[in-house]
């Protein structure tokens, strides 16, 4: 079968990071390739190599045969390589046709055609047998047809090489083997497809070839007849040595968290918590591992009573609080650092000390009847900032101007510094910030621990859920399995459990 | 020794903030000539002499200490439309029903004024301005309902609440509540005990300005060194946060949208109690819009408000002057408003993204 696309020895770095490292790669013309690996593998790096948003630092690359350099997606799109990003691309207000052919309209005069460009892109769908309603606004429709017009955009102009993000990550159950049913119409016409993805199940479902990366390494390609999920799994997630354990021995008390029977539903009001159980114990640092997107926001945001329940009890130290406000939990004893410090960690336009006291301004001796002391405010900023070492100016400066790392430790002063918390949920408290703020923050989780405090851990680093936890437990499609204690065998429980859920789960034990 | 360093720094901060105000002013400095500037050329296009226009215009609005004390009468409006809107604003709610609100805020105002005779003035005053208050604060409950319910935006339902608002009172003053003496469509004149103490002889201004001064400082207290102001000014800069934080957001909103309504009803009242002595149709030439306008000429801090105010009165009052002296058409004035506004605008806009490149270039 002749070549579509190959890369030979591709290397990309980024400031601190090698994203791609020497990485070759060959797909045959008319094949479903699947890229598995976890977060931070250099998937998408080499992706968005292959569609020009990124320049490598050395390799080459090949399409159909002849070498290439892509400076920007325009020439991607021209030698006919297209990309639907996990993110769709298209402008709400806009039909799906006037979507599928932004830019490149059939016109009349200086205008659009609208009767030319829905009959053409009626056509292409007919092509290759999509079902679309391409008069319909994008915004009304669902986002199965919406991830549709994003693969016709692509086709419509042409493309035979089609690169796809992570289809299925937004998708039903019911989308995804529709969008499956499509992609096999597509190969069979002859276009070859390259597919993105964390679950080696779907994987196994679709793929021709999968191929495995790992900390910007291509490890290995092999057939989909010839694998199965568990060797997929152990590929992924490596026999590295356990290097770098943080936490030495944990004194376990009385169970302070308990969630029983949790569900709760996402933004799209689809489950995305299922039916979970969950015990946290003073003193102890529960691992949440598991690839983003299982559920572990929803659950975070049910507990912090962000997101309304739909059934379940969660209790802290006895005590009910599904029902209670966000302020009522937080006052029973939950700290919490948010995923996404930008958006509900800090407010950036506001100033240091007004991020930092947003949990305590309204008690003495920060406030006294309806004002508040802005000296004894001060004060403690400047404790809070020596203590947890944030690199600013002072208490007045705008937060924004601080670097992620010090936004963190700006957030961890203001959750950890009263020491008052029970429960402290963090969630991927290092993602995105520079070594020396990370291991801060691991060693101000392990502290508190120390204390007595119930420490829950999620990251989607497994690495560091390894090197911190004394139990760990993974999310997968919306239900937590429990991996055990640390001990050698962890590693290899919790990759299995994060690909593949339950499906390992025998073999495990 | 300590405390020596420690006072070193906060002179070295306080300079500091002098020479960002310094700068701020400097700017703003700029942005007036420019409009002016601007204002200018259309004079000069239309063939009229721009320099006697603005010394009209001037002489209009600060030219004697009697011209002087109208454009504070003037003022006093604006403040509060300003100080209303910013409320709104810092918590990041676009309240476009301002002049709904105060149209309502001032019919309730003189409903008081006007129905009840032999009060004394320490008692009816005091029983008007509230009228004026919760009358432009409860307007905002429909809206309120339709936000916490329906998580409708307030900038539709506010803006509609204003024809209902103008339209309402002008029946009432057309049926239920018409005085057939009235010149125009107005209601009966409110009672002497009703109206607001006069500062000046020869001259509208009244106490209601001073009244405003205060509310400008009041609002300033109340945003920035209170635990509530606190609590609305974190939801308008990034409510996720705050609810995460378990400042209580819903709260918040009510309290802007309340605030925001109650304060530019008071203006109503004023406006009535001190000007017109009684509720007349269509009264406003768009107060709530001046309003919105001077907050963001100040960029919602209420002590910005005052000069803002200022400068928007005594181009209310000029105007006139301007165009009877010279026959350049009113219209202008309000070009300018409209120059400064986007040029504030595009000031604010074109700092944001100075500061987001920063960030992505960093």
């Amino acid at each position: 079968m002749p070549e579509a696309l190959s890369v030979k020895s591709i290397t990309k770095t980024f400031p601190n990071v090698v994203a791609n490292d020497n990485v070759s790669l060959f797909v045959k013309k008319g094949t479903i390739r699947a890229i598995v690996g976890e977060n931070g593998a250099g998937k998408t790096t080499l992706m968005n190599i292959l569609y020009g948003l990124y320049q490598p630092d050395s390799g080459q690359i090949f399409i159909k045969g002849e070498e290439v350099k892509l400076s920007n997606p325009r020439d991607a799109i021209a030698r006919g390589v297209g990309m639907v990003h996990q993110h769709f691309k298209l402008v709400p207000s806009y039909t799906l046709a006037q979507n599928i052919a932004l830019g490149v309209e059939p016109k009349k005069g200086i205008f659009v055609n609208q009767d030319r460009l829905n009959q053409s892109v009626q056509a292409i769908a007919q092509k290759y047998g999509f079902e679309i309603n391409e008069k319909e606004v994008t915004l009304d429709v669902s986002v199965g047809e919406q991830q549709r017009a994003e693969i016709l955009k692509a086709l419509y102009r042409g493309v035979d090489i089609l690169i796809l993000d992570e289809p299925t990550a937004v998708l039903t159950d019911m989308e995804t083997k529709e969008l499956f049913v499509m992609l096999r119409n597509l190969v069979e016409q002859g276009i070859t497809i390259l597919f993105i993805s964390h679950k080696l199940r779907e994987v196994l479902e679709i793929s021709d070839d999968i191929s495995v990366m790992r900390n910007g390494k291509l490890i290995g390609t092999v057939n989909r007849d010839e694998t199965d999920e568990c060797q997929l799994a152990e590929m992924m997630v490596g026999r590295e040595t356990l290097g770098g354990r943080m936490r030495k021995g944990a004194e376990i008390g009385d169970c302070i968290l308990h969630v029983e029977g949790l569900s709760v539903l996402d933004n799209r009001d689809l489950s995305a918590v299922k039916d979970v159980d969950l015990e946290l114990f003073a003193g102890e640092i529960l691992g949440g591992a598991g690839v983003d997107g299982n559920g572990q926001e929803e659950f975070v945001e049910a507990i912090l009573g962000l997101r309304p329940i739909v059934s379940g009890k969660i209790r802290i130290d006895g005590q009910e609080i599904q029902d209670l406000t966000t302020r009522e939990i937080r006052e029973a004893g939950v700290a919490y650092i948010p995923s996404d410090r930008y958006r509900s960690g800090v407010a950036v336009d506001a100033v240091v000390w007004e991020n930092m006291i947003s949990g305590e301004y309204y008690s003495p001796p920060l406030s006294k009847g309806m004002s508040l002391v802005l000296p004894e405010i001060q004060d403690l900023s400047k404790k809070l900032i020596d203590s947890f070492q944030v690199m600013t100016p002072g208490p007045n400066a705008k937060t924004g101007t601080l670097s992620g790392g010090n936004i963190q430790r700006v957030i961890a002063g203001r959750e950890l510094g009263l020491e008052k918390a029970k429960v402290v949920i963090a969630s991927q408290p290092t993602r995105g910030i520079d070594i020396a703020g990370a291991e801060a923050i691991r060693k101000m989780l392990i502290n508190y621990a120390n204390r007595g405090a119930a420490v829950f851990l999620i990251s989607a680093d497994l690495d560091e859920v390894l090197a911190l936890s004394d139990r760990i437990v993974v999310f997968y499609e919306g239900k937590v399995f429990d991996a055990g204690y640390y001990d050698e065998g962890i590693r290899q429980r919790v990759g299995k459990l994060m690909t593949s859920g339950e499906d390992c789960i025998d073999e495990i034990r | 020794m300590k405390s020596g360093s420690e006072k070193k720094k906060r002179l070295a901060s306080w300079k500091e903030n002098f020479a960002d105000v310094g700068a701020q002013l400097f700017n703003y400095l700029f942005i007036l000539l420019a409009s002016l500037l601007i204002g200018a050329i259309v004079i000069l296009l239309s063939g009229k002499d721009p320099i006697a226009a603005y010394v009209a215009l001037f002489d209009g609005a600060f030219g004697s200490g009697l011209k002087f004390a109208d454009t504070l009468d003037r003022t006093t409006i604006m403040i509060l439309a300003g100080i209303a809107g910013s409320i709104a604003f810092r918590t990041n709610i676009i309240n476009l029903g301002l002049e709904g609100q105060l149209y309502i805020g001032a019919f309730a105002a003189a409903w008081v004024g006007f129905t009840f005779h032999g009060l004394p003035s320490y008692v009816h005053i005091p029983l008007c301005i509230l009228a004026g208050v919760l009358g432009g604060a409860l307007w905002t409950v429909p809206v309120i309902y339709l936000k916490l319910s329906w998580n409708i935006p307030v900038l539709v339902p506010t803006l509609m609440m204003n024809y209902i608002a103008i339209r309402f009172t002008e029946y009432l003053i057309a049926f239920p509540f018409r005085d057939p003496g009235a010149p125009m469509a107005g209601s009966p004149r409110l009672a002497q005990s009703a109206r607001l103490p006069r500062l000046i002889q020869g001259s509208t201004i009244n106490i209601g300005f001073i009244l405003a001064i205060l509310i400008a400082i009041i609002a300033f207290w109340f945003l920035f060194k209170t635990k509530t102001g606190y609590e609305m000014r974190m939801v308008g800069l990034n409510k996720d946060f705050a609810a995460a934080a378990g400042i209580p957001v819903n709260r918040s909103y009510i309290l802007a949208l309340t605030l925001s309504g109650g304060t530019i009803g008071l203006g109503g009242a004023m406006m009535i109690m001190g000007f017109f002595g009684r509720f007349l149709g269509g009264f406003s030439p768009g107060y709530g819009w001046d309003g919105f306008m001077i907050a963001i000429i100040a960029q919602n801090h209420p002590i910005g408000v005052l000069p803002a105010a200022l400068f928007y009165g005594g181009l209310a009052n000029g105007a006139m002057a301007m165009q009877s002296a010279t026959g350049v058409p009113q219209a202008v004035v309000a070009m300018v408003k409209g120059t400064l506004v986007l040029s504030v605008t595009v000031k604010v806009f074109i700092e944001g993204m100075r500061k987001r490149l920063q960030q992505w270039v960093i």
